[in-house]
């Protein structure tokens, strides 16, 4: 109930603030919640199946690395600067990296937040560490972006036309959002995914192997933050390395808006473009000359959020095996 | 995330029911792998990157410019082999004591503090600006460092504790879990300070984020020439050590502190107060933290600046490199003080850069977490009755 009136509360002030920036604002919430929002949605498979993914960040950083130094290493060869396969390849990078991170955690039976952790600060070393071997420096020079694409006929509309101009990393993550809640909710895969969870003995008596099934939800998470990364680096066209990288910690308010959105893949978006549009208020807040609000104070209410909500709802409902090794009698 | 403490408890259970042997072995054999993975990297990038003076020709693959031993031994050099390097590499090691000590702390309760990084930039704020009120008003000799330094630190630790505070008693009387909350208040530490620092208490005439100087009367007497380096914090942080780990060794206090955050309802069974317990561990470490700040602005910057270093991450490290044991934080310390020392003069004279730190931080982190991974690379290798000592053995 609590965690019910946090949401609504949250939402209220959400079309508050977009209604103060303008409704051309939403398209740039919407670009915005591209990383956090895939984001968390790969964390609710990887930790509906069992394992806490807390490297979110850390896959999110290779997806952003991965795809600015492929497209600027394709630029070079006969294959030309293609955006869409720098895409690729960045998701790829970054479903590997989960890849290493599931077999550490379940063939090596690591301590899931340690490693999950251990995942971000080897990422937050290497993209500049690496940035430095390419380019000389913590941030890449521009190599290029994705150009929005209009929906035919909708786009046209007044007042609302603009929401139809989208980038396609923006346009991926509504067709995703659906996607996901459809493939936890409706289908087989699903269920094992839940079960995995829940109560792994059982799946395991069913005939499932749930280290299968615990690998497909970590290499989703990989999946997803790859296209998030991904997504955002390509929309800049240019990788930040510098700090805390341009990610900077939207893993981990993605990590806290599945938390918040209770596991659903649908309340975590809306909780993922809450943080958003809060993003967007505070580029808006930094263009109007004089408004007395500092961005940096807007820029943690995320955090400060989130921290309310846990000091109020405390526990949420987590897979009640997540975080544990699953060993199967056979 | 109720069940997230079981699994910090269980994975603390597995690294505690390792004999002390088992445990260095495993901490010093996941070193040589971090060194390992690292070397592999720096060889692949010298293949990227371009030199004028490559050292190994791959036909078909092009020139490598880095040799990872060379790397290495630089490192080495750099931060053992002059009297600035050795300065850099205790000013490290006296800042990862704390910072470390912070994070074992904690560890020691049952409870994983990746808030030492808040907690370290709101001690150093409120060190630097006490300081420079403080500066002003003693005597600015001998006398006037002596008031000046202990307040200082005293500030910090209370800035620092009472950010610890609050995860712990969110810990302790929301269950809100403390990796979450302590990553977040990271982030709100960060933005609180940088917002303060801009607008309110630091140098408004600077186009940086900085507050001024801070002045003589508060900085720690140097020891090395060249450095800024002070043996009077390295001993203070020493002795800081060697009382914690007298604190769990030999006081019920320490004894009740490590069973509440491990074992919450035993403890209650026993008589002991865990919440309140939870929440003094958690206050200590945030302290410890905010020590880390004080030394860091008294000894090292001189004042309050944005981009401070990541050392209560690189606590992190020192602290599970220790097995999370005060008196094993010292070795790890010095280690990691060496490498982050090391890390300035490979960039200098190699070129490398020295990113590769905290690249080696994470991967350290990594395999300290998987004791399995030597238990079954020993096995594989055949020393089945000794598999983690003898995966030890193999690598070294």
């Amino acid at each position: 109930m609590a965690l019910g009136a946090v949401f609504v509360g949250l939402f209220i002030f959400a079309l508050w603030t977009v209604g103060l920036v303008g409704s051309s604002s939403i398209s740039s919430a919407l670009r915005l919640t591209v990383p956090i929002g895939f984001a968390a949605m790969g964390g609710i498979f990887a930790e509906k199946a069992g394992v806490i993914n807390i490297g979110l960040e850390g896959l999110l950083i290779i997806g952003a690395f991965g795809a600015i130094a492929s497209l600027y290493a394709l630029s070079v060869t006969p294959i030309g600067a293609s955006i869409w396969l720098a895409f690729a390849f960045a998701v790829v990078a970054s479903t590997v990296v989960a890849l290493l991170f599931a077999i550490v955690c379940i063939e090596f039976k690591a301590d899931q937040i340690i490693a999950g952790l251990a995942v971000w600060l080897i990422a937050l070393g290497f993209a500049p560490f690496a940035s430095y071997i390419i380019w000389d420096q913590t941030n890449s020079p521009s190599v290029g972006s994705f150009s929005a694409w209009a929906i035919p006929g909708l786009s046209d509309l007044p007042v609302i036309g603009g929401l139809f101009v989208a980038t396609p990393p923006v346009i991926l993550l509504i067709i995703a959002v659906p996607v996901s809640w459809y493939l936890l909710n409706r289908t087989t895969f699903g269920m094992w995914i839940e079960a995995s969870g829940e109560d792994p003995k059982s799946l395991d008596t069913a005939g499932v192997d749930v280290r299968k099934v615990r690998y497909a939800g970590v290499l989703l998470s990989g999946v997803y933050c790859g296209i998030g990364g991904a997504g955002m680096a390509l929309t800049v066209g240019q990788f930040v390395g510098s700090g805390d990288t341009m990610m900077d910690g939207r893993g981990f308010i993605g990590l806290t808006a599945y938390l918040i959105g209770n596991y659903n893949p649908i309340a975590a978006f809306f909780a993922s473009f809450l943080f958003a549009g809060l993003e967007a208020l505070q580029i808006q807040v930094q263009q109007i000359a004089g408004f007395d609000v500092s961005s940096r104070l807007i820029g943690i209410i995320p955090y400060v959020t989130v921290l309310v909500v846990l000091a109020f709802v405390g526990k949420t409902q987590m897979p009640s095996s997540a975080g544990d090794h699953y060993e199967s009698d056979d | 995330m109720s069940r997230l403490p079981t699994s910090i408890g269980a994975a603390l259970d597995r690294l505690v029911d390792a004999s002390p042997v088992e445990r260095i072995v495993i901490s010093i054999a996941s070193l040589l792998f971090a060194v390992a993975v690292g070397a592999v990297l720096v060889l692949v990038s010298g293949f990227v990157t371009e030199c004028d003076d490559p050292f190994v020709l791959l036909p078909g693959v092009g020139y490598g410019c880095y040799n990872p031993l060379e790397v290495y031994w630089t490192m080495l050099e750099g931060a053992f082999g002059s009297s600035s390097g050795l300065g850099r590499t205790l000013q490290e090691t006296t800042l990862l004591l704390f910072t470390g000590l912070s994070v074992a702390v904690a560890f020691r309760a049952g409870l994983f503090n990746i808030g030492t990084q808040g907690q370290m930039v709101l001690g150093a704020l409120a060190t630097a600006l006490v300081v420079l009120e403080l500066g002003q008003l003693v005597p600015q000799n001998v006398v006037g460092m002596v008031i000046v330094i202990p307040v200082g630190i005293a500030a910090g630790a209370l800035a620092g504790g009472i950010w610890g505070m609050i995860p712990g008693l969110m810990k302790a009387y929301a269950d809100a879990h403390e990796v979450i909350t302590t990553i977040m208040l990271n982030f709100i530490a960060t933005g609180v300070a940088l917002y303060l620092v801009q607008n309110h208490v630091g140098d408004l005439t600077s186009d940086s984020v900085l507050t001024e100087t801070i002045p003589s009367v508060a900085r720690f007497p140097t020891s090395i020439s060249d450095s800024r380096f002070s043996m009077y914090a390295l001993i203070g942080a020493l002795l800081v050590a060697v009382g914690i780990s007298l604190l769990y060794t030999r006081t019920i206090l320490g004894y009740e502190l490590r069973t509440s955050g491990i074992q919450e309802t035993a403890a209650e069974y026993s008589g002991v107060n865990a919440k309140r317990n939870i929440v003094t561990s958690m206050t200590l470490s945030g302290a410890l933290g905010g020590v880390a700040g004080a030394i860091y602005v008294m000894m090292v910057q001189y004042r309050w600046q944005s981009g401070i270093p990541a050392l209560g991450f690189d606590g992190i490290a020192v602290s599970i490199l220790a097995g999370n044991n005060p008196i094993g934080v010292i070795p790890a310390s010095l280690l990691f003080g060496g490498l982050k020392s090391g890390s300035v003069a490979i960039d200098l004279s190699l070129g490398v850069p020295n990113e590769l730190v905290d690249v080696l931080r994470g991967l350290i982190i990594l395999f300290i977490a998987m004791p399995e991974f030597f238990r079954m690379l020993g096995k594989w290798s055949g020393f089945g009755s000794d598999p983690v000592g003898a995966s030890g053995g193999e690598e070294a």
